[in-house]
């Protein structure tokens, strides 16, 4: 069963500064330009659901067809936005914490300008290596 | 990322950088010295305002990030939480506090003062001797400019020490 997702890290001056397509679905060209539309689309959503509530979690803001749009806001005003069909939310929650943990790693390293686009190779790993442990219903592909 | 470092090799590390800074790299232009040092802060703090507010859930007002400055940032930092906080409620803060870390080490030059060098020496200062503990506090300022930055706020912070250890930060937004 082939699943969707998209991963994208949006920083405080609305630039994103990663994406991937976490999903196992086979990539097709205007299939990603879709859902980085819709992932930018929500991003005005979030602005406005970001001040009512002092959570770092913020659960779905945003559906569109089938697919749903999760997103995860730092104190410092970075959103981690998830495209995916319907998943399990404990998982996705516990994804956006173990990125949070690695992006912090990578903003600590005082090469790194903030705001910049992350061009780690690592990072990329690991963070597909996360979406595959969390996302994925074990035994299902 | 629990991983902690001794504290005396942190004041040694600032030590050293300001005396490196103001000494070597930019001895007739001690402004030139200060910004550097302040920039340094600037990036530090933004990190580090990062990674504390991890656990803790974000802030909704001004305040409560200030609160968190005034208590969590400081106490990760120096191990107490800022003594006195004060507002004109238009902008400007003063943060105090009565036993500043990184100043209870500074001794004053006998032979620009007469008096002995002490901990808690608190007569007046001859000129050069403020210039050179007040290079001390542009880190710190920058410390809290970069995380009150990286929180949404916006501000300037100047310091003022008129009696050792004891040192005022002024933070002020626009």
């Amino acid at each position: 069963m082939a699943s969707t997702a998209c991963f994208v890290i949006v920083s405080k001056n609305d630039i994103p500064i990663y994406e991937a397509e976490v999903g196992s679905a086979p990539k097709k060209e205007d299939l990603a330009y879709h859902h980085q539309f819709i992932l930018h689309a929500a991003l005005d959503v979030v602005q406005d659901l970001a001040w009512t509530t002092n959570a770092m979690f913020l659960r779905s803001v945003d559906r569109f067809n089938d697919l749903v749009v999760s997103v995860y806001v730092t104190a410092g005003h970075t959103r981690f936005m998830l495209l995916h069909d319907s998943r399990s939310e404990d998982g996705i929650k516990s994804f956006f914490q173990e990125v949070h943990e690695l992006y912090i790693k990578i903003f600590l390293n005082p090469l790194y300008l903030p705001g910049s686009r992350i061009a780690s190779s690592h990072f990329d790993t690991k963070v597909r290596a996360l979406a595959r442990k969390y996302l994925y219903i074990r035994g299902i592909y | 990322m629990g991983r902690e470092v001794s504290e005396s090799c942190v004041d040694g590390v600032v030590m050293e950088m300001v005396a490196a800074y103001c000494g070597r790299f930019y001895a007739a232009k001690p402004e030139l010295a200060a910004g550097r040092i302040e920039a340094i802060g600037f990036q530090v703090g933004h990190q580090l305002s990062e990674r504390y507010t991890m656990e803790r859930p974000r802030f909704t007002d001004h305040l409560e990030a200030i609160k968190f400055i005034c208590k969590d940032f400081w106490s990760e930092l120096f191990k107490k939480q800022i003594d006195n906080l004060k507002t004109n409620h238009r902008g400007t803060f003063v943060l105090q506090d009565n036993h500043f870390r990184w100043l209870t080490r500074v001794s004053l030059d006998p032979a620009v003062e007469s008096t002995d060098a002490t901990e808690n020496d608190s007569g007046s200062l001859g000129d050069s001797a403020a210039q050179t503990t007040s290079m001390l506090l542009y880190f710190p300022c920058g410390l809290i400019r970069g995380a009150l930055t990286n929180l949404g706020i916006p501000c300037a912070v100047s310091a003022d020490m008129s009696n050792l250890p004891a040192c005022e930060l002024n933070h002020s937004s626009p």
